[in-house]
């Protein structure tokens, strides 16, 4: 049987783990896009050598599980602590918390990057075009036309790679996070009531998501008027015209 | 808001095209082309497709580098270097600049998508030209209005039709306040019923006495509206002159053959 008065009680232990979750994926996704901007910038501006040096970084981590990479982040930076510490990252790199937001932002930098890459490369020439005929060049016509495309091109792949962080912020749990799932491990092993722990927890990530998507179709639809049919449509076809 | 240049910068042509030669590879499409428009200049360039007209309009601000000749706006040679067996922009600067004081009108449009009617038109004047964002919006309502969208500010360019969509690209040139402008075949994307309504505010440019080139297959336009006709064949301008002279006593056996063809766009006024 269900036993929906512990699953109210494990509602209230998971929870605590709400802010850590939400912490973990913001500052994945913050640094991560960001990083993936870069990379974009970089790879279509530095010629070859930059293209390549991009495209094998988004083929390792795009290539190889998210997991491994956790664990060779917070395992395998242990074996260069003498040399980290002389550069003064080791004190960042002994937490579990800085390694899991640097996996997930090493990772989710990797795809953002080709998400982007694919949103400037559909930004139409013709605009660009006639952009610069009208007098604009470099920073300014990046942030005035090729960006606000580019932004709107990228949106609903990005939302995509959005959820799938929040989601993946759970694999912090495995290096002694305490985030969301990482509370329902420890609330399973004092308990071994695996469904209802993990049915609440699954609840709880559906829930975020659920107010995540909202946002992001609310942004979508602002940002885009134009591809809405026109606000003064002509009469359906079902509407009889009035004459 | 259009500014009476004197009468000693009516000597200094407002577009001067020199030697111009284009090459794609091995394939020359320009030949040398000389041209000169003054101020108050209404040039039709016809030519069949292939003929190098749209090259040689998109060679004036730069759209397409040439392969060597030159090029200034009013009388400021823009500035290249040789590169290769080719040029490139040796001051992009300058270039966006005298860009700025020409406006262009696209074939297809070229409307900033998400962009509403109103913020395409104010766009180069604020950001470009850095005049205030009060009188800009105010001056683009008085141009849209002049071509007949008054009503349509606040509309998207997906949400208009190719006609209303081309009159807003030609209010955006017309706000960058420009020294010539440049059509680059304006009406070949249109429906031929929207066709009309574009080339009336085409006209009304001329006569009031915008320096204009003109890439058109509207043979009417060219010949009614027009103070000189170029004819573009394989690359080099093969007769020019007044539209009186070049319709009715073509000397080429090119342009006769061009214009036999295209005698049923006559009729279309």
């Amino acid at each position: 049987m269900i036993d929906f008065g512990f699953m109210w009680e494990a509602l209230k232990i998971l929870i605590a783990g709400l802010p850590l979750t939400l912490n973990l994926a913001a500052a994945s996704i913050l640094a991560g896009g960001l990083f993936g901007l870069l990379i974009t910038i970089f790879a279509q501006t530095g010629g070859r050598p930059a293209m390549v040096i991009a495209n094998g970084y988004v083929f390792v981590f795009r290539g190889s599980p998210l997991l491994v990479q956790i664990f060779l982040i917070y395992y395998g930076l242990g074996q260069f602590r003498a040399e980290l510490q002389s550069i003064g990252l080791w004190q960042f790199v002994r937490e579990p918390y800085w390694c899991a937001v640097l996996a997930l932002s090493l990772n989710t930098a990797a795809y953002s990057s080709e998400i982007f890459r694919g949103a400037f490369q559909s930004v139409a020439a013709q605009q660009v075009e006639a952009a610069r005929a009208s007098g604009m060049s470099g920073p300014l016509l990046f942030r005035r036309i090729i960006f606000p495309i580019a932004l709107r091109n990228a949106l609903p792949a990005y939302g995509n790679e959005i959820i799938l962080m929040i989601k993946a912020t759970a694999l912090a749990s495995i290096i002694t996070l305490m985030e969301v799932t990482g509370l329902a491990s420890k609330l399973i092993a004092e308990t071994f009531r695996a469904v209802e722990v993990f049915v609440v927890a699954g609840g709880i990530y559906l829930a975020l998501n659920f107010v995540l998507t909202s946002i992001l179709s609310w942004v979508e639809h602002r940002l885009t008027p134009h591809l809405r049919p026109r606000p003064d449509p002509l009469p359906a076809k079902d509407k009889p015209l009035h004459v | 808001m259009y500014e009476d240049q004197s009468t000693a910068a009516d000597a200094v042509p407002v577009v001067a095209i020199g030697d111009l030669r284009k090459s794609y590879g091995g394939l020359e499409v320009l030949k040398g082309i000389n041209l000169e428009a003054r101020q108050g200049e209404v040039i039709s360039v016809l030519g069949s497709s292939g003929s190098g007209k749209s090259t040689m309009l998109r060679c004036i601000n730069m759209l397409e580098i040439p392969s060597s000749g030159s090029v200034s706006i009013g009388g400021e040679a823009i500035r290249l270097r040789q590169r290769g067996s080719g040029m490139e922009i040796a001051d992009r600067r300058q270039l966006s600049h005298l860009r700025s004081q020409i406006g262009m009108v696209f074939q297809s449009f070229n409307l900033w998508s998400h962009m509403t009617v109103l913020e395409n038109v104010i766009e180069a004047p604020i950001h470009v030209h850095r005049h205030p964002r009060a009188e800009c919006i105010e001056e683009a309502k008085e141009l849209l209005a002049r071509v007949g969208l008054a009503d349509k500010h606040g509309h998207y360019p997906s949400h208009l039709s190719g006609g209303q969509q081309q009159r807003a690209a030609i209010a955006r040139a017309l706000a960058q306040r420009p020294r010539v402008l440049l059509f680059d075949e304006p009406t070949s994307a249109l429906d031929p019923e929207l066709v009309g309504e574009v080339l009336r505010v085409m006209r009304s440019l001329a006569e009031e006495g915008r320096t204009m080139l003109v890439v058109t297959h509207e043979m009417a336009f060219a010949r009614d509206v027009s103070s000189r006709v170029i004819f573009l064949h394989q690359g080099c301008i093969e007769e020019q002159g007044a539209p009186g002279e070049v319709f009715t006593t073509p000397q080429s056996a090119r342009l006769r053959q061009f214009l036999s063809t295209n005698r049923d766009a006559m009729v279309v006024s």
